[in-house]
């Protein structure tokens, strides 16, 4: 016994060692857990602190390319208010044809801005900070926009700030659809060029073309319809011959993500809601 | 005792700082990051408590684990070199050594301190970055992570020794 606590205090700090190895062990296997994993990430509040005042000071040097982006924006959405005035008139003329009502659609969404505190784009799996957390009303599996297009998923929450799952993820799975022709296929990144983003399985007879636009499709739960996605660069067979693996040129720029927008649609949660409850009534069936 | 404690301290928070805001936004060579903390655990000197060490590697670990997303990584990296530090420390010492003396370029000369220095630098990359391609293992960008950030890592490491007062 005398020998065995002399071996001990002699090399205690073996047993240190080891003790920490295995906690750091823990946190590296469990880290798919997600309540368990939460004080280790950047939405925990020393971090996120952290990366706040970093982002505040960056924010305040990048000033004359933000404004330069806005009025650039501003030009393009004053365009399309354009011609969507000229197509009023012409259809004013037409009474009989049925629209649905955009402006009531657009109403219900809810937009929370927030800002991006961290990002990055060099690892295969990035991940996005943002300074809004459940205390502004964010939750799990809300869909993040900016200006120029998609950025992704909300992924964690915490009281005050929020991880993101953006498209430069490789487990970021995100259904999409081609402007002009309407088909559609699901958004998947490759791990290496951080403008360059892939569409898949989209179907061998649909008619597609290089420049054509690639916007959120409105079947998963999250997007609304028509968030711009990218421009298609280049369509090649899929590794199985069956489908087309389209290459999307992302009009998102994460390089220099500061400002985005959180979509809080209470009409997407129903609709989350009656497809579970769809899918429970189905399963009963089998 | 303590103003060794709060010695340390400041280390910890400068070179922890300097990591997060400077260094981990460095993209050299797809990946390649220098990984200046590891200074924090080559600074500690001769005869310095054991246990210590490695709880000062552990949270080190866990706090830059905090800022990247990668709970674990770097904590069981750096608790590992934390480890290693007194041994090889030992090996390196100049004969008659000072019971206490500081691990520094001053007291090892140039060639023993940039060898110490890249034994635990390299040992820290193969075994971050093998770590962190369990989940996406791509051989070129392992070994382009690997020998350049070692390399970064050793060149900074060297510039800040130069600063430092004898």
């Amino acid at each position: 016994m005398n020998n065995l606590l002399a071996f001990i205090i002699k090399y205690y700090h073996w047993l240190i060692f080891f003790i920490l190895e295995i906690v750091s062990g823990v946190m590296l296997f469990g880290y798919n857990n997600y309540q368990g994993s939460m004080w280790v990430s950047s939405s925990n509040a020393i971090a996120g602190k952290v990366y706040e005042w970093q982002s505040n000071l960056w924010q305040f040097f990048s000033l004359t390319e933000r404004s330069e982006q806005l009025t650039q924006r501003n030009i393009i959405l004053e365009e399309r208010l354009q011609e969507l005035r000229k197509e009023n008139a012409r259809l004013r003329g037409d009474t009989t044809r049925f629209l649905p009502n955009e402006q009531q659609l657009l109403n219900k969404v809810r937009w929370i801005p927030a800002k991006v505190v961290d990002n990055s784009t060099n690892n295969p799996d990035n991940l996005i900070t943002i300074d809004r957390g459940s205390a502004d009303g964010i939750e799990r599996d809300m869909g993040v926009v900016c200006g120029n297009g998609i950025v992704g998923v909300v992924y964690m929450v915490n009281e005050h700030y929020s991880v993101v799952l953006p498209v430069l993820n490789r487990h970021s799975h995100i259904s999409c659809t081609i402007r002009e022709s309407d088909y559609f296929g699901y958004l998947v990144w490759d791990g290496k060029d951080p403008s360059i983003a892939y569409l898949e399985d989209v179907p061998r007879h649909a008619v597609i073309r290089k420049n054509y636009w690639v916007e959120t499709s409105g079947f998963s739960t999250i997007f609304p319809p028509g968030v711009s996605v990218g421009r298609i660069l280049a369509i090649y067979n899929s590794p199985d011959g069956l489908s087309y693996r389209v290459k999307v040129h992302l009009s998102t720029d994460f390089g220099k993500l500061r400002d985005v927008c959180v979509l809080n649609d209470p009409s997407i949660a129903e609709r989350a809601r009656l497809n579970a409850a769809a899918n429970d009534s189905l399963s009963k069936l089998k | 005792m303590v103003y060794d404690f709060l010695k340390r301290l400041m280390q910890f928070i400068v070179l922890g700082l300097a990591q997060v805001l400077i260094f981990n936004g460095m993209d050299i060579l797809h990946g390649a990051i220098p990984l200046i903390y590891v200074y924090f655990i080559i600074m500690f000197p001769r005869n310095y408590p054991k246990w210590a060490i490695l709880l000062w590697s552990f949270v080190m670990g866990v706090t830059m684990d905090m800022f990247t997303n990668t709970p674990g990584v770097a904590a069981a990296s750096l608790t590992l070199i934390g480890a290693l530090q007194p041994y090889l420390l030992e090996l390196f010492l100049p004969r008659n050594a000072d019971n206490y003396i500081k691990t520094s370029i001053h007291t090892l000369g140039f060639g023993k301190f940039l060898t110490l220095a890249y034994i635990l630098i390299i040992i820290y990359c193969v075994v971050f970055f093998t770590i962190e391609a369990f989940s996406f293992f791509n051989f070129l960008h392992w070994l382009s992570c690997m020998v350049g950030s070692s390399l970064l890592t050793t060149a900074l490491i060297l510039a800040l020794e130069s600063l430092r007062k004898k």
